[in-house]
Order: structure tokens, then C-alpha cells, then sequence
């Protein structure tokens, strides 16, 4: 009884945790010995295929941000450091020319 | 002699044309000053995300220069003067391009997304009106 009630709220945590949708059909199997399954997530600013990070591209910058206007933190978003770093300097270079708020009530 | 970006932005409420003027004014100051501007874009009118000095829209205008840092500094002073001009950014940056600026890109629509490795999307050549000027009274004909 004790067992089946822990499987499902093992379930449940990995439901909460693939917010972001990721197509994970046998999410069960790596399951097993695991608390539960975290998606490893990739720098989308490092690595051969990625775009530069400019303070122009506000589409870009936009998904960093917020729906507040706030820069998200890297571990949401995957960012590593060094382009988080260079993320916020873009993102304050954008706030400064009015493409981005500072901050919005919605 | 480095590469700088200005961004400026203008008075939403200068004509059109006073835009490209106030532009040539600056690009004219930094050629006398033995700079370079490698590109001039003129985004349009764009609606600011907060109001800056009461204005809620403004032109946005960017200069692509190779120049000293004090042609830079006199720029920045021109600017802060001027009344038409509500925001400026000027950043040095290490490589300047001639292709325009993301900014300068057609807005997106919906579902005009790319495929998954990032290509862009394909589109109908036919959906673009007037893409060969030379070619489609002909084909009218």
C-alpha cells in the first residue's frame, strides 16, 4: 500500500518538473532507482548552432524575462554563466532604449 | 578607431522626414571628425515599453561607426543637447557587418515558425507581392 502511494507521488513530481513539455515516452524506465527524472538542460546560447546574445533582438531577449519584466534565473532557464552574464548586460542595454520594461504589472 | 553602435531614439512627434535629418546631421559630424559610419538604420516608429521624458512612441535610429572614442564623447554631447532626441545608447563593438539588424527584420506572424534545427521557414515565393518587379507585369500579360 505504503509503495503505490510513493510511485504516484513520484509521478506527479516528474509531471511538475517537464513544465516545459518535453517529450519523454519512456520517462518510467529512467525512473527506476531515481527520486525522479530531471531533463538536463542545454546552454541555448553555447554551442555550435547558437545565436549571439544582442540587445537588439528583443523577440530573443523577451524569453529571459519575465512576464513581470524580471530577468529569470539561469537555473529555470538553463543559461550558463558566463552567457547569463552576458544576457543581463543585454537585457539592461535593451531596458535602457525602452525595447524591454523594467518592469510591468502583467 | 574602434567599431561603436548609437542607438537614438527621436521625439515621436518630428516629421518623418526631420528623422532622416537629424541622422544625416549626426553622420555628417562624425565624418567630419575622420569617422566612418559603416550603416545607418532607421527601425521606424516604435512604442517604447515605459514613457521616456512624457513620449510613449519614439523613432528609433541607429548609426553603425568606425570612429575615435572622443568622436564618440562629442556625439553623446550633441545628443544630450538636442530636445529632439529622448534616449541614446552607445556601445563599442568588437566586429560591425554591413547585414542589417535583427530590428530591421519583417515582424514574424503566428505560425511562422522554423523547423527544429533552427532553420528558417519555408515560404511561398508566390505570397510575396512584387518580389521581381521586372517579371510580373509580363506574366500578367
Amino acid at each position: 500500500m505504503t509503495d503505490t502511494q510513493t510511485t504516484a507521488t513520484a509521478e506527479t513530481t516528474t509531471e511538475s518538473t517537464n513544465t516545459k513539455g518535453s517529450r519523454d515516452n519512456n520517462a518510467g524506465n529512467r525512473l527506476i532507482g531515481k527520486p525522479f527524472f530531471r531533463r538536463k538542460k542545454n546552454c541555448p546560447f553555447s554551442g555550435p548552432r547558437s545565436s549571439d546574445i544582442d540587445y537588439k533582438d528583443v523577440r530573443t531577449l523577451s524569453r529571459f524575462v519575465s512576464s513581470y519584466g524580471k530577468m529569470l534565473p539561469s537555473h529555470i532557464t538553463g543559461v550558463c554563466s558566463s552567457k547569463q552574464r552576458e544576457l543581463a548586460t543585454a537585457v539592461k542595454r535593451a531596458r535602457h532604449l525602452a525595447l524591454l520594461p523594467y518592469s510591468s504589472r502583467s | 578607431m574602434s567599431f561603436y553602435e548609437v542607438v537614438f531614439i527621436v521625439r515621436p512627434d518630428v516629421a518623418t522626414n526631420q528623422v532622416e535629418q537629424i541622422s544625416t546631421k549626426f553622420a555628417d559630424l562624425i565624418k567630419d571628425k575622420d569617422g566612418k559610419v559603416i550603416k545607418t538604420e532607421q527601425w521606424g516608429l516604435k512604442s517604447l515599453a515605459y514613457r521616456v521624458k512624457k513620449h510613449r512612441k519614439g523613432y528609433y535610429v541607429m548609426l553603425g561607426i568606425e570612429a575615435s572614442g572622443s568622436v564618440v564623447n562629442e556625439v553623446e554631447r550633441q545628443m544630450r543637447l538636442s530636445d529632439d532626441i529622448i534616449r541614446f545608447l552607445s556601445i563599442r563593438v568588437n566586429a560591425m557587418t554591413d547585414e542589417p539588424s535583427v530590428q530591421m527584420a519583417p515582424p514574424r506572424r503566428r505560425n511562422d515558425r522554423g523547423d527544429r534545427d533552427g532553420n528558417a521557414p519555408k515560404r511561398p515565393t508566390s505570397s510575396r507581392p512584387n518580389a521581381n518587379p521586372a517579371t510580373a507585369p509580363a506574366a500578367a500579360e
